[in-house]
């Protein structure tokens, strides 16, 4: 190795429960990382990967074992920074909403039989379990999103994410609304944007796969849907399946239930 | 009486595949007495997840079970709720869903051959040695993933997780100008793939297998080479309709795995690209066709790891495709469907769904209420179906070896599973259960 390779700051990809999007857009973007870090830790990538301490982590998947815990909490103690990427990490994703639904060890032993060894958690995001530095959502994150918030804090900095509706980024597309003139059971109002209103621009409802924005009116996406004839459970299980909490409907709008994302010591 | 020797293999963490799996060979006396692929991926519930969802979230949800196959989930849902509910699609529609699943397999497979396999082969450590030491190749693979993402953004509207694939159509129909910019880089890359073939043509395989596996994969219809239909075949001469998938493949669970074991009427079966060429190579199109003739995988050579060239001789063949599907959307006004899909209404039933995915056969089950409801919901995936005959394959090489605990063996092994291109996310959360 170079002596430039040896004074370039580390970084570890880590996976625990997910689909591997996460890690596929990082092994899809990785020649404009290899200039900048050292990757200590890549499974999914490479075979020689190293447990020593590491300046970056980023995470993906969610905890869905005992075992994936053991795993986050080595990765908390050997880094300098952990950054969540993805919904899985940040929100738990699809399998959260599962778990704060139905109960896991009935899960288990309906899919696995009565005698099962197979030790299981009811999958949640990481921030659950260890202090997190930097959450970066979407399913799958943005690439570009992604390249800024390791640009930032390859430098030292803590990475700035934007956690606005989605509807900013689909006015900026001056695209015809959906929800309003089309009557489709769009999530943008809720949802956090980085995707560039995708759904939006394509003629289709906004599915909610970023994950809640900051201060999300749940309730008033609720009655507007509602009173376009969408029925409320279906309403409340679109809302909840990409990371949308069960504790967010009936509330006071007015509480930050859509995290920060930045939480700096 | 002397002790018997023993002997054990392990390999804690499979590396460069998708998802988490370790194996544990037991050799006792230079018998292998034991092989464990174990899966220890963590469980996600997708098929308790799906109940009491809408048919039009299927595609949204199930491709959440794997990023680089998700074009496969989402029309294997796609398939699954049409034949339920009676829908049938423009041919436009049908084209376009056709394009997609060819960029899957153009990034799939791409991504498998050069970034997760080819580094054994040509010496190189992984990927990012491959960028520094064989730039050449690190470009190709960037070249030809960066076509398949293409084709899927254009029509899916990103890489992968699509949102524009809908029951009973698409949202939005790309127009043919922007078709255009893909077309000049398929026919630009198209040379590429021929060259990656004739490149894994020259590997010549690190160690084999000493039985056959029973090949599956779906009959595409009309003759041609493809990755669609509604009954399947198998290498003993077998053939039936995935609607008796239940029937054909068993099931097992393993007490060390969190994915199950499946197999065909008890036979170790292998699903992928080496089954699909196996069956049906004799119909792969001008391109693939004279490279598939003078490969080994024509000449009836099973091994294994001839998997990584018959996934190159894939790539050729959806270059090819891709071109034809193209040419055809260019040539005949579109048809927009008859019922807009955002506004689908639905009819109560059940059907199965398959696609072949770059790993193989995919199955999704449901039963749908009247109201759309999803009341049932299972899924098989191409991984779990191959599971069963990596342990076997493991078995034999093994057992070949002259000194089992060598490094060489291990490393022999990984390359050996990694020819699978395991998807052990999928095979985790795809475990089959019916959930009512």
């Amino acid at each position: 190795m170079t002596e430039r390779g040896k004074s370039l700051p580390t970084i570890a990809l880590e996976e625990l429960a997910g689909c591997a999007g996460e890690l596929l857009v990082i092994l899809e973007n990785l020649d404009q990382l290899l200039p900048f870090a050292r990757v200590l830790r890549f499974r999914f990538g490479q075979s020689r990967n190293d447990t020593g301490p590491v300046d970056i982590s980023f995470v993906e998947g969610s905890v869905s074992q005992p075992h994936d815990l053991e795993t986050l909490k080595l990765i908390r103690q050997r880094s300098k920074m952990v950054i969540a990427v993805g919904n899985c990490a940040v929100w738990g994703c699809v399998q959260g909403s599962c778990a704060q639904k139905y109960p896991v060890p009935e899960m288990l032993r309906k899919v696995y039989g009565d005698d099962t060894h197979i030790d299981s958690l009811p999958s949640a995001g990481i921030d659950n379990y260890i202090k997190v530095d930097a959450k970066l959502s979407g399913c799958p994150i943005n690439a570009t999103q992604l390249l800024a918030v390791a640009a930032s804090a390859l430098r030292g900095h803590l990475p700035y994410v934007i956690q606005k509706p989605v509807c900013l980024e689909c006015k900026y597309k001056e695209n015809v609304c959906v929800l309003v003139e089309q009557g489709l059971p769009c999530l943008g109002p809720v949802t956090a944007a980085g995707c560039g209103a995708l759904c939006p621009s394509l003629g289709a409802a906004c599915y909610g796969c970023w994950g809640v924005c900051e201060a999300p009116q749940i309730d008033a996406m609720t009655s507007t849907l509602t009173d376009k004839g969408y029925k409320y459970e279906e309403v409340r299980s679109r809302l909840t399946t990409f990371g949308g909490s069960e504790k967010l409907f009936g509330r006071d709008e007015t509480s930050a239930a859509g995290a920060s994302c930045i939480t700096a010591e | 009486m002397t002790e018997l020797e023993k002997k054990t293999i392990k390999i804690a963490e499979v590396t460069r595949v998708e998802g988490h799996s370790a194996v544990h060979v037991e050799i006792t006396d230079g018998q292998v007495t034991d092989v464990k692929m174990e899966v220890t991926e963590g469980k996600r519930f997708f098929e308790r997840m799906l109940l009491g969802h809408q048919f039009s979230e299927m595609p949204h949800l199930t491709s959440r079970i794997c990023a680089i196959c998700s074009a496969g989930h989402v029309l294997a849902a796609i398939h699954s709720v049409e034949r339920a509910s009676g829908i049938t699609v423009s041919e436009t529609t049908r084209l376009f869903r056709l394009l997609m699943q060819m960029g899957m397999f153009i990034e799939s497979h791409a991504t498998h051959i050069y970034a997760l396999a080819l580094p054994d082969f040509v010496g190189a450590q992984d990927v990012a040695d491959l960028a520094t030491r064989f730039q050449a190749k690190f470009i190709e693979w960037t070249k030809l993933r960066s076509l398949g993402a293409a084709i899927q953004t254009t029509v899916g509207g990103r890489p992968f997780h699509p949102v524009n694939l809908h029951v009973g159509g698409l949202s939005h129909y790309p127009s043919v100008a922007q078709l255009e910019p893909l077309l000049a880089q398929l026919k630009e890359y198209q040379q590429i793939a021929v060259d990656l073939c004739e490149l894994l043509l020259g590997f010549a395989p690190p160690v084999r297998r000493t039985t056959d596996p029973c090949y599956m994969a779906l009959i595409p219809p009309d003759g041609e080479y493809g990755y669609m239909g509604d009954r399947v075949k198998a290498s003993d001469g077998w053939e039936d309709s995935i609607d008796n998938y239940k029937e054909y493949l068993g099931e097992k669970v393993l007490p060390y795995s969190h994915a199950k074991q499946s197999n065909a009427r008890g036979k170790s079966l292998m699903v992928g690209s080496l089954a699909r060429l196996a069956l049906f190579g004799d119909r792969l199109g001008r391109m693939a066709k004279p490279l598939y003739e003078k490969s080994p995988i024509a000449s009836g050579d099973t091994n294994t790891i001839w998997n990584n060239l018959a996934q190159a001789l894939e790539l050729v063949d959806a270059i090819e495709q891709s071109i034809a599907i193209i040419g055809k959307l260019k040539s005949t006004p579109y048809q927009i469907d008859l019922h807009d899909p955002r506004k689908q209404s639905i009819k109560a039933g059940s059907a199965t769904g398959a696609t072949e995915c770059p790993r193989g056969t995919l199955y999704h089950h449901f039963v749908l209420d009247d109201s759309g409801k999803i009341m049932e919901a299972d899924i098989v995936t191409p991984t779990a179906q191959n599971v069963g005959r990596m342990e076997v394959d493991i078995r034999e090489v093994v057992q070949q070896a002259k000194d089992p605990t060598a490094a060489e063996v291990r490393d022999h092994l990984e390359t050996l599973l990694r020819a699978y291109d395991p998807c052990n996310t999928c095979a985790t959360h795809m475990v089959s259960i019916s959930y009512r």
